[in-house]
């Protein structure tokens, strides 16, 4: 069986300068990892390659053993990966409702559709319904989503992330910005939304890193350091120096 | 703002019952005007809006549903038209016979195809880079139409007999009613088929692809096809549109396909309102009134319908559908009686403040063109003499006297306004 997520000698150039130097990396099926590493590493770099937003410059990347070369990233979310953004990345003009609703339209099959009526889509609706519920966000179901709060927003970006049903959910730092209690909440979610599922995150709250992964890897410029279950990596030696010692000073 | 959304969702959130009733309404108001309205000039201004409302709401399908802004949509319009056209005049050359109602279908073929073939390549961007592409494309039609003048007919455009088509039930459609009765059919069927195509998938994919490119794509859809497919279909009723232009006015020139009637379509969406379904409607009939009406008055007509474009643009950005959709909340809460008062404080200065301006716009109009010795403008029923300081000063001080005064009201206003939709902290709107 192969990896739900790999990467192999995975290179990114902007002009002259490498920002992601050979990363090979390994995401089992069910696992929940976390990226971190120090600002300016290349974290959302190395998200933005795997969901197909960038090209790469070298390397290869594969999804269940599918090559993504040249791929579209909504030809990659067709292949069961969905992801967040680390800016609020939603339909602000649409209900709440209805940004739930886009994510599920075309897993459910009904891709470019222009004769069904969604308002009678029965099974759509429902899985809205359930993914509202699970959120936590029925009551503001007909609110715009512009008018949310930062916290709802993020939530609601989760929702449309786990929506269609993906088996690879990827986030990119879902609590920043958020308080204490917010943050709980929001840890909370992740792991109740992701039963089952693949989770690879950025994030920079150590908290959530250690409260939420199976497996960390370390990314410091551009270089995969280590890479292991949560306890190894705070034992690390080069982790503390190149990183968790910044945190923790 | 947060108004206007909830109006938005409200909207497309009635009960079944509820959104067939106002399509009923629409069928008894169609069928019901000419009753009310029945001279040769209203039946003759009836079908110019039943022909605008169409292209309108075809336009905002890009505009306010796709977030396209296209500076050439008169193309598909046009484009549409003429194959109408010509398609009536194979029809009189006795080749077959088709019943003159299904001449549009010619039109919608004609939009469809050319809005596919356009679309193929103008969609992979929005915003300025489609804009940009969507003018150079008007262009490129409209001085088409004057270089192939075999299919275009020139400046004289190209011209038909409608009542060459097969009669249907014995009518002929020589009279303007028939013709009415027509337009007014399509009318409903194609703002019905818009309505429903809003509501559909790809419909609805079309607001996230305006709202949120990126996210889209992260959600399985092509940005690119789903604008693509907005731009087609929506091309295909403007094509509905001009079939039923051609079939009015039994000529088609180069001015249907033209920047002007571009420029008129992007007007009428903007007056009535971008943000809602039914804006366009709004912006359709007022700017048909204002062209068809005003300019029995006043020369300078266009100008007055520029003034109406800005000043809606700068204070009712979601046009006059948008203003009534304010009101909708305050109504439901039985507060639109506190902001009549109001209303009446600030409009009557700015009344004044428009006539004061409308005077001084007409008398300098007037003193460019008048007749030599010609020195006495009728207006507002009354004569003045442009020769003198009388009119210019009285003129003068209505506008700039109603504009203090309006603008003086103004924070009052708004915070009668804000007091009225302020439904947070109140217990009275349960």
């Amino acid at each position: 069986m192969s990896a739900a997520i790999e990467l192999i000698d995975v290179r990114k150039s902007f002009g002259a300068t490498e920002i992601i130097r050979g990363v090979d990396l390994k995401i089992e099926k069910g696992e929940r990892h976390a990226v971190i590493g120090p600002n300016g590493a290349g974290k959302s770099t190395l998200f933005n390659l795997i969901t197909g937003k960038y090209s790469l410059s070298g390397g290869r990347i594969e999804l269940d053993g599918n090559d993504l070369k040249g791929l579209q990233p909504f030809e990659i979310n067709r292949l069961g990966l969905s992801r967040s953004f680390q800016v609020t990345n939603i339909f602000p003009r649409m209900t709440v409702f209805e940004n739930v609703r886009c994510g599920v339209l075309w897993a459910m099959g009904y891709k470019y559709s222009f004769w069904h009526n969604v308002d009678k889509l029965t099974d759509v609706n429902e899985r809205t319904q359930q993914v509202l519920e699970e959120i936590g966000m029925v009551e503001r179901s007909q609110i715009p989503a512009g008018v949310l709060t930062y916290a709802e927003q993020r939530a609601l970006e989760i929702g449309i992330t786990i929506a269609g049903g993906a088996e690879i959910i990827i986030l990119d730092e879902p609590t920043a910005g958020m308080s204490h209690s917010e943050t709980d909440q929001a840890v909370d979610l992740i792991r109740q939304v992701t039963v089952g599922k693949t989770l690879v995150m950025v994030e920079h709250d150590m908290g959530v890193v250690f409260g939420l992964a199976d497996k960390i890897s370390v990314l410091v410029y551009g270089e995969i350091i280590a890479s292991g279950a949560p306890e190894e990596i705070r034992g690390n030696a080069a982790v503390r120096e190149a990183y968790l010692g910044e945190e923790a000073a | 703002m947060s108004n206007v959304a909830s109006a938005m969702s409200t909207s497309a959130n009635g009960s079944i019952v509820r959104r067939n009733a106002v399509w009923l309404i629409a069928i008894l108001v169609v069928i019901g005007l000419p009753f009310i309205f029945s001279g040769g000039v209203a039946i003759a201004v009836l079908n110019q809006m039943g022909i605008a409302i169409i292209f309108t709401l075809a336009y905002n399908m890009m505009l306010g549903q796709g977030g396209m802004l296209s500076f050439g949509h008169a193309v598909y319009f046009g484009l549409g038209g003429y194959f109408a056209i010509h398609f009536l005049n194979i029809m009189s050359s006795g080749s077959f016979v088709l019943p003159l109602i299904f001449v549009p279908i010619a039109g919608a073929v004609a939009g469809l195809a050319f809005g596919m073939l356009f679309g193929s390549f103008s969609t992979n961007r929005a915003g300025t880079v489609f804009a940009m592409i969507s003018l150079g494309i008007g262009e490129m039609i409209a001085s088409s139409s004057l270089i192939f003048t075999k299919f275009s007919g020139g400046e004289e455009g190209i011209t038909a007999d409608r009542t060459e088509a097969m009669p249907l039930f014995g009518l002929n459609f020589a009279q303007e009613i028939q013709v009415y009765y027509m337009i007014g059919g399509w009318m409903i069927l194609a703002t019905w088929l818009m309505y429903r195509f809003s509501r559909t998938p790809v419909g609805r994919l079309a607001n996230a692809v305006r709202d949120n490119p990126e996210r889209a794509e992260f959600v399985g859809y092509s940005q690119k096809h789903v604008r693509f497919m907005s731009f087609a279909i929506s091309g295909m009723f403007a094509g509905v549109a001009g079939a039923l232009f051609a079939v009015n006015y039994e000529i088609v020139t180069e001015e249907t396909v033209n920047a002007l009637t571009s420029g008129v379509v992007l007007l009428q969406a903007y007056i009535g309102g971008i943000g809602l379904f039914f804006g366009p409607i709004v912006g359709a009939v007022v700017f048909t009134l204002l062209q068809t009406l005003l300019s029995n008055y006043t020369e300078i007509w266009a100008l007055y319908v520029g003034i109406v474009f800005v000043a809606t643009v700068m204070y009712a950005p979601f046009g006059l559908s948008g203003l009534i959709a304010m009101h909708v909340p305050v109504l439901q809460a039985g507060r639109l009686g506190s902001l009549l008062m109001p209303y009446v404080k600030i409009g009557v200065p700015a009344v004044v403040c428009g006539l004061g301006l409308i005077g001084l716009m007409e008398l300098f109009h007037f003193t460019g063109d008048r007749a030599v010795g010609e020195s006495e403008k009728e207006l507002f029923g009354y004569v003045f003499n442009v020769d003198t300081a009388t009119p210019w000063v009285l003129f003068g001080v209505l506008m700039v006297g109603g504009f203090i005064l309006a603008k003086r009201m103004g924070p009052a206003v708004f915070e009668i306004w804000q007091e009225a939709t302020n439904f947070d902290n109140s217990g009275d709107n349960k």
